[in-house]
């Protein structure tokens, strides 16, 4: 309550002597101010670049604090699959983490992981949505499929899964080895899917064991995410034969415990994950496996860590070579003819376009060839008029809205993106769009619509806006990982996860970039007591006294992490 | 009961009597035995006061300030150099309206340096706001001291007592010490309306705009007035309770007197003496005792001094460039008295820096005064060494 | 929006807000920042005494005031004394419980104040003195005090004649009287400079605190910068934030990693006329006061 002015008109009004009589808050220092604090809630790199849409300061920071089941319910906001992500995604939020300029980015993954990994046994309990009476059909259940049907039941849609596979999981269950991504990892984040009341039919193929019409009939809608599946043929002379063998075939067999069914001396060819996991998984299975690769390591497209493992679990990577010729000697493979490449000019995807040099011929021993230089979608499933639509893969924009009545597809279908966690938001944005749909209603009013997705402006806060006075240059943790010699003898899983105390350590560094988590700097630093705390509002903490904030900008310079802007006063 | 006392240690003993509760002072010569009575006072246990033992006047004063300012009473003496330094802070108090009390022992500025008495130190106070009382003796030293609280308090205003060097300050008398029942009678504990409370906070002498300065000033005079019956009050209802009193002013020997002689401080008592000479041998001559300067008793002063034949007045001061203070002000509350009303008034400078003033040298005066021309007015100087 | 517990959150500041806004310092102010977390810390039971200084006037004009706790103005070199007979007079009518701080700027301490300050730490009087220091006479318009820094333009130390002077140091004179308690400190750390008021608060005898104030105006640096100036103040080391106990023992608040001074004279305009020669003087010059302090620290432990 501010003080009402008081005037004298008498000397007999008077105190005795100059005492006060009332307070300052009667002087309304705001008219003195040409700028002004606003609190606002800004983009964090991390957040923004999570192809997932993860709120990674969200569940980072309730981490550190210690609110673990909170963070877990922040992820699952987001995705049915923290645990998996946090062991296979490439994560580009720690390449843009903001805390990279100050002793290495968060390590977010392990933070992510730890938190899945906390729950994994007994997850807290998820209910779906209020039933819409609408039923979805989505065919293939990879990351983008069993996100998107997961997002559905939470928004109170029916989803059923097709899988073709005997087992559940797409890519995650076939295409990633165990040391990476252990089953029973896989096999709970799958059954917490279940258990909200997503219904998966495995061993239903669609177009051979049910038509895609009749989906489109007896659902409401179709998604389609049946990912990659086709591997792309080798190209050499003589790749036809038994023993030249696409890598996701391979990981496929191994994944599902069956024979692997190459011989002992296998070059792997390519440079991107299929055939960092194939090396690696043959390695364990006691191959004298090898890769060879047309660039060099520079244009690789596989996780820069799995390569750093690869090489350093003993692989050789034989670069700037591609084969040219399968050679058998009865039938049975002898070598490779393989050919020495040079980097011309860049080509459409950026790279140096690989070029053959004349006459470096050269042959590199080995008893079959595992092709790994790219997969694609096998999009027969489509009826034909459908089909005749579509090129390679099945065109949608990023929610996954496509040109035909009922039907969405998102995942590498869509988009080839090739990442689980791309699918996984690809998914999520699609089970927003159907939501939508079913409800009539515009998809920015979708409460799942993250910051990051909701304003795709492209701007992340950067990291001259923290203000690194109030952390400490502390060090990025890392997990300890089996060592070499034991790693490869089995396919246990490489990485291990934080512990209690890494965690915290490691949650707590973050700056939690735009987001205010109350750190009080604003409130204590104001000379002019014009900010105050607000008690019992989820989206207000502070409150400017626009009466008497004389704009000096103090709490926005001392905000650690960029939540205050100074503005023009209109 | 009656002690055998200096000036200085009446005027401790005056404020041991007021229940002084701070003293804030600093030692100066003549004063010093002041202060030196109060810490053994103190030191005894017969006063319960915190005595602040502080590194010069002007934190003296600020001392007596801020203690009056918490809400307890306060005592300091001063003289002469020290009574100049604490000049920003006679205001402070005053316009603060904090009821300090502080002795003054009359002492010639310097330079070079005079330790005797003269009064140009309290009257270059004259405008600070303070009331100024001119003690004649021991006696009129303690119960004035007393007396200042009463006024001081009542009022708001600060009271200066003075009391001339080694004539008073270290001179003894005998001196009638009031009960300790009595005076705590006449002069309750100090209560006031206003202080620096925590549970009631206040901010005091904050800036003042233009706009309400002044009323404050008024304020100041109103009390000033106020003051006027306060004095008088204070001192009737001391004489009621412990059988003395002594007027703001005194006449003495004035009926139907045609010349009067105006004094302040202990020229007064030698005064008395020669008047008592000079009307035993024939002369129409009386004396006014002058002891109070602020605020000023004009009424009483016109009254007392209108249809005599000729006034004089002797200053143990000059106001260089104009002359005697006490002359200034008697001659411009005469002013507005008419013509046939309004005796001429002569401006003697007797005593400055402590040199005796003798009865010889004060019936010099009487009997020029009887004879100088009318409109030779100006001063006269009084056993110059021409 | 989420509570997070972050590595240098500030934990110790009041909720009590005793400081009104609508006082009238300048956009920025650092001695207003300073009341603030002080009265928040000190409470309501406490007496402020102001001798002329900036906030004499920020406190804001009459019938008003900043402060919900009894304010008193006072002549400018007063403040210590006026304190010390503030304590004397609860004392003696029985208040208790009351903190009594005397508020000064460096003009009224380490100036004309200075003899009542020294007098006052002398006879130990019970009372929390408060030095806001921000460098020059602010309130009658940036001159030079005796604690301007070597270096530093004001209006009487103009152009070429800038402060040739080194800035008396506060913290060994008080310790040389061997008061209980001497701490600097800065508005930067709240918690540091709310620990020492508590310290204070809870010894007897003479207390004095030295808060280093940025002053946007004065110093010719940026409003929002206040902060970031105070701090630079003690990462350059050109403040260091330390208290002394007893005036013999000194212990180190806090030693983050060296700043060059030259980051902190860049923030502000009143350096800007510096050479390169002149800015490493300072350096050289913080350095030496540095290995001082260091030299203190030792000793002090020395003797524990």
């Amino acid at each position: 309550m501010s003080q009402k002015p008081i005037i004298y008109k008498s000397w007999r009004e008077l105190p005795l002597m100059t005492a006060s009589m009332g307070d300052t808050t009667v002087n309304k220092t705001g008219s003195w101010r040409n700028v002004e604090p606003h609190h606002v809630e800004q983009v964090a790199p991390c957040s923004l670049r999570c192809p997932a849409g993860n709120d990674v300061v969200g569940f980072v920071t309730l981490a550190a604090a210690g609110k673990l089941e909170e963070a877990w319910h922040l992820l699952a906001e987001t995705t049915p699959f923290p645990g998996t992500c946090g062991r296979v995604c490439p994560h580009p939020c720690e390449t843009e983490c903001n805390r990279d300029h100050l002793g290495g980015a968060i390590n977010i993954h392990s933070v992510e992981r730890y938190i899945a990994d906390y729950f994994m046994d007994k997850p807290p309990e998820q209910k779906p949505g209020t039933f819409s009476g609408k039923h979805v059909a989505v065919i293939g259940s990879g990351p983008a499929g069993l996100s998107c049907a997961y997002h559905l039941k939470r928004f109170g849609h029916a989803a059923t899964v097709f899988e073709a596979h005997s087992k559940a999981g797409g890519m995650l269950r076939v295409g990633i080895p165990d040391y990476r991504l252990p089953p029973e990892v896989l096999d709970a984040e799958i059954r917490r899917i279940i258990d909200l009341g997503v219904e998966i039919i495995t061993g239903s193929r669609v177009g051979k064991d049910v038509s895609f019409d009749q989906l489109v009939h007896k659902f409401d809608a179709v998604f389609a995410a049946v990912g990659f599946t086709n591997s792309r043929p080798l190209g050499a002379e003589g790749d036809d034969g038994d023993d030249v063998v696409p890598g996701i075939e391979v990981l496929r067999k191994i994944n599902l415990g069956m024979d692997d069914g190459v011989g002992n001396k296998p070059l792997v060819v390519g440079g991107g994950n299929t055939a960092m996991d194939v090396a690696r998984s043959l390695l364990r299975k006691g191959k004298d496996v090898s890769v060879i690769y047309r660039r060099t390591r520079y244009e690789m497209p596989a996780i820069a860590e799995e390569i750093d493992e690869l090489l350093a679990e003993g692989i050789e990577i034989t670069f700037l070579a591609t084969p040219v010729e399968v050679l058998r000697e009865n039938g049975k493979m002898t070598g490779v003819k393989c050919i020495r490449m040079k980097l011309g000019e860049p080509d459409a995807s950026g790279r140096r376009r690989p070029v053959p040099i004349e006459g470096s011929e050269y042959v590199i021993e080995a008893d079959c060839v595992i092709t790994a230089i790219g997969e694609t979608t096998d999009l027969e499933f489509l009826p034909d008029d459908i089909r005749a639509k579509t090129s390679w893969n099945i065109p949608a924009d990023e929610l996954g809205r496509t040109a035909f009545d009922k039907l969405y597809a998102g995942g590498d279908v869509a988009d080839g993106a090739g990442t689980v966690t791309a699918a996984i938001g690809y998914g999520r944005r699609a089970a927003i769009a159907i939501d939508a749909a079913f409800r009539g209603k515009p998809v920015a009013d979708n409460a799942a619509m993250s910051p990051s997705l909701r304003e795709r402006t492209g701007y992340a806060i950067p990291f001259e806006e923290i203000n690194t006075a109030y952390f400490e240059d502390l060090p990025r943790s890392e997990p300890g990982s089996l060592k070499v010699s034991e790693r490869i003898k089995t396919l246990d899983e490489v990485h291990q996860g934080f512990s209690e105390a890494d965690l915290e350590k490691e949650a707590k560094r973050c700056f939690s970039c735009g987001t205010c988590p109350a750190c009080d700097n604003c409130y204590i630093f104001c000379p002019d007591a014009a900010i105050s705390k607000v008690k019992d509002d989820k989206n207000k903490l502070y409150l400017v006294d626009i009466e008497y904030c004389k704009g000096c900008g103090i709490c926005a310079a001392e905000c650690p992490r960029g939540c205050i802007v100074m503005k023009a006063v209109r | 009961m009656q002690k055998v006392l200096t000036g200085n240690q009446s005027a401790a003993w005056g404020a041991m009597c007021a229940k002084a509760q701070v003293v804030s002072a600093y030692p100066i010569t003549p004063q010093t035995t002041i202060i030196e009575e109060l810490a053994d006072i103190v030191a005894k246990g017969l006063l319960d006061a915190k005595f602040i033992k502080v590194e010069s006047e002007h934190s003296a004063m600020a001392g007596c300030i801020g203690a009056q300012a918490a809400g307890a009473r306060t005592f300091t003496a001063t003289s002469s150099q020290g009574l100049a330094l604490m000049h920003e802070l006679l205001h402070w108090a005053a316009l603060a309206r904090l009821p300090v009390v502080m002795a003054n022992v009359n002492r010639a500025m310097a330079p070079g340096w005079s330790i005797w008495t003269d009064q140009n130190d309290s009257l270059a106070q004259r405008d600070t706001g303070w009331l100024q009382f001119y003690c004649e003796s021991n006696q009129e030293v303690l119960d004035t001291t007393i007396q200042a609280y009463k006024i001081a308090e009542a009022v708001n205003l600060p009271v200066m007592l003075i009391l001339d060097a080694f004539f008073l300050s270290h001179t003894y008398e005998a001196v009638d010490i009031p009960g300790q029942e009595a005076t705590s009678k006449y002069l309750p504990p100090y209560k006031p309306s206003i202080y620096l409370n925590v549970d009631d906070p206040h901010a005091f002498g904050g800036i003042v705009p233009q706009d309400i300065y002044m009323e404050f000033r008024y304020k100041m005079q109103l009390a000033m007035d106020e003051a006027l019956i306060a004095a008088d009050k204070a001192d009737d209802d001391f004489k009621a309770m412990f059988g003395r009193g002594y007027g703001v002013v005194e006449e003495y020997r004035l009926d139907g007197a045609d010349y009067v002689l105006v004094t302040s401080g202990t020229v007064t008592s030698t005064t008395r003496t020669v008047i008592d000479d000079l009307q035993e041998k024939g002369h129409s001559v009386g004396l006014l005792k002058m002891k109070m300067l602020r605020p000023f008793p004009a009424e009483k002063v016109r009254k007392i001094l209108s249809g005599r034949k000729r006034v004089a007045v002797l200053d143990r001061n000059i106001s260089v460039g104009m002359g005697g203070v006490w002359s200034q002000e008697i001659r411009s509350v005469m002013y507005h008295l008419p013509e046939d009303q309004r005796p001429p008034i002569y401006d003697y400078i007797v005593g400055l820096g402590g040199r005796d003033v003798t009865p010889e040298f004060i019936e010099e005066i009487a009997l020029d005064l009887e004879k100088r021309p009318v409109k030779d007015c100006d001063q006269v100087w009084i056993g110059l060494k021409e | 929006m989420r509570a997070l517990p972050h590595l240098k959150q500030f934990t110790e500041v009041a909720e009590q807000e005793i400081m009104h806004s609508g006082h009238v310092a300048c956009p920025g102010c650092g001695a207003a920042i300073a009341m603030r977390l002080a009265l928040k810390t000190l409470g309501r039971r406490t007496i402020i005494v102001f001798p002329a200084c900036c906030w004499a006037v920020i406190d804001g004009p009459f019938p008003y005031s900043a402060c919900s706790v009894p304010v008193f103005q006072v002549a400018f070199e007063t403040a210590s004394i006026s304190a010390g007979a503030i304590r004397a007079g609860l004392d003696i009518t029985g208040k208790k419980d009351i903190n009594v701080v005397a508020w000064a700027g460096d003009g009224g301490t380490f100036d004309i104040g200075f003899g009542q300050l020294s007098a006052c730490a002398e006879r130990n009087d019970n009372i929390i003195y408060v030095c806001y220091d921000n460098e020059a006479y602010m309130n009658t318009g940036i001159q030079r005090s005796s604690a301007t820094p070597w270096g530093s333009w004001t209006t009487t130390t103009p152009g070429t004649d800038f402060k040739k002077e080194r800035k008396k140091n506060l913290l060994e004179i008080m310790a040389a009287h061997r008061i209980p308690y001497a701490a600097t400190t800065t508005v930067a750390y709240p918690d540091d400079l709310i620990r020492k008021f508590r310290k204070a608060m809870s010894i007897d005898g003479f207390k004095l605190i030295h808060i280093f104030s940025p002053c946007p105006p004065g110093h010719k640096a940026l409003e929002k910068d206040s902060i970031l100036e105070s701090r630079y103040a003690v990462e350059s080391r050109v403040f260091p934030l330390y208290e002394v106990e007893h005036g013999t023992h000194y212990k180190l608040s806090m030693d983050p990693p060296q700043r060059p001074v030259r980051d902190y004279l860049a923030l502000q305009g009143r350096f800007k006329h510096l050479t390169d020669e002149q800015r490493d003087f300072i350096q050289k010059s913080t350095d030496e006061e540095w290995a001082r302090l260091m030299h203190f620290m030792k000793v002090s432990e020395a003797v524990e």
